[in-house]
């Protein structure tokens, strides 16, 4: 499901990242601002609004997407895509208006040029998709409100360690949560040896 | 080739304030004047990257542009020769002429200061165009290549019979390659003539000043 709701944000947030870092207009700095905002959206604000929008007196209640796993990616999705738009965003408002320049004056068209810029953010691209993996792994808020945490089908490893606490199964919980740290340090590591070839 | 009058100003700072010009086809002209005189400023508008307070600058055929910083980008030195459609010999034998070709599959990311110049003119120089506007090519080169770099402006100048724009902070450069010479001060006109003439008897006080302070 993590993977999912990371790959759907990703092809989403990239393409915005890239053209809002590329853009140079007026209204950049709002968007910008605005997209800031949205990466510190609490989850649990985000599960509220779905959980509004899919309930039985929400107005999507006809899509029947309340406790499943769709919500959840739908609910997820939303959260990641400003964190990999504003990642990507970052790099790209750096490097944008040299390669615009450099790109213009050789006489190559928007789209190369656009093309460009994604190339040149090879590395970000990467960090901004384990970013996003790693807040979808790790986010409880969302997934709990919009899944229900219903065993054997919407109940995935933050939700399982909220339960086991509540029910007193420390050991469990707390196993789960080293599990939930190993997957982290593995896509970290994963960042630090792709930063390292890239570098080369 | 005719310019109109050029001014830009930056919230209320003004740094560009020409006259109407016009170029020499097929001539090289060298801008030449002190830093923050304008002279990136006149060739970003040439190259219709920036625009100027009256409004885009009428581009007459194809325009070429070296960017001060001209950016390498992250793909082999050889693919960036290729970025606008030529084929592999013909960038093989540009980076050969260019001293490159020893370098034609590594990461341009990974170039010199130098080398990343080289690679610019190169790539810039694939193409034909019918004005072609280079801001300080050469200021990263060492003396070599800054030569080999100049040869080969004015061969490619001699085969395509383009007009050059010519930014510079070398007048030894100016005086090599240049048949008119714009000098510039605080965003003006201060003098335009003929290269050898200008260079050797300046009529404005500020030339004069300028030339004199970079003969020392
Ligand atoms: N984007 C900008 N905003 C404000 N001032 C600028 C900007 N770009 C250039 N300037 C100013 O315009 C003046 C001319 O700059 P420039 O054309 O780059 O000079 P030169 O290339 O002759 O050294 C400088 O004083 C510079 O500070
Ligand atoms: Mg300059």
């Amino acid at each position: 499901m993590a993977l999912a709701s990371s790959v759907i944000a990703l092809a989403a947030g990239v393409p915005l990242g890239v053209l809002l870092g590329s853009y140079s207009g007026r209204s950049k700095r709002a968007l910008v601002v605005i997209n800031r905002t949205l990466m510190g959206l609490p989850p649990v604000v985000v599960g509220l609004v779905c959980y509004m929008l899919f309930s039985g007196v929400g107005p999507l209640r006809h899509l029947r997407l309340l406790y499943t796993v769709t919500g959840m990616v739908i609910a997820q999705v939303i959260l990641l895509i400003p964190l990999i738009t504003g990642s990507l965003e970052a790099h790209v408002s750096t490097v944008a208006p040299d390669i615009r320049e450099t790109a213009l004056g050789l006489g190559l068209s928007r789209t190369r040029i656009l093309l460009l810029l994604l190339n040149e953010s090879q590395y970000q691209l990467v960090s901004a998709y384990l970013l996003g993996l790693g807040r979808a792994f790790a986010e409880v808020g969302a997934v709990s409100m919009v899944g229900g945490a219903i065993a054997y089908k919407t109940n995935v490893m933050t939700t399982a360690i909220m339960n086991y606490t509540n029910m007193g199964a420390f050991t469990t919980a707390l196993a789960l949560g080293i599990i939930l740290l190993a997957i982290s340090l593995v896509l970290n590591a994963g960042v630090a040896l792709l930063h390292w070839r890239l570098e080369r | 080739m005719k310019l109109p009058p050029i001014t830009k100003t930056y919230g209320s700072r003004g740094v560009l304030d020409l006259p109407a010009l016009e170029l020499e086809d097929g001539v090289i002209h060298a801008v030449i004047g002190a830093n923050g005189s304008g002279k990136s400023t006149l060739a970003r508008i040439l190259a219709g990257v920036l625009v100027p307070d009256g409004g885009a600058v009428p581009r007459t055929g194809r325009v070429g542009y070296m960017p001060q910083r001209s950016y390498p980008f992250r793909m082999s030195v050889l693919r960036n020769l290729r970025l606008t459609g030529a084929g592999r010999d013909r960038a093989m034998a540009q980076l050969e002429a260019f001293g490159l070709a020893g370098l034609a599959r590594q990461n341009a990311k990974g170039l010199s200061g130098g080398e990343a110049a080289r690679l610019a003119l190169a790539r810039l120089l694939m193409e034909e165009y019918s004005l072609l506007i280079l801001d300080e090519p050469t200021a990263a080169m060492d003396v070599a290549a800054t030569l080999l770099a100049e040869e080969l402006l004015l061969q490619y100048q001699a085969r395509t019979g383009c007009t050059v724009i010519l930014v510079t902070h070398s007048l030894t450069q100016a005086r090599r390659l240049a048949g008119q010479v714009l000098f510039l001060r605080d965003g003006h006109l201060a003098e335009r003539g003929e290269a050898g003439e200008l260079l050797r008897h300046p009529r404005c006080a500020e030339t004069r000043a300028f030339l004199d302070f970079y003969a020392l």
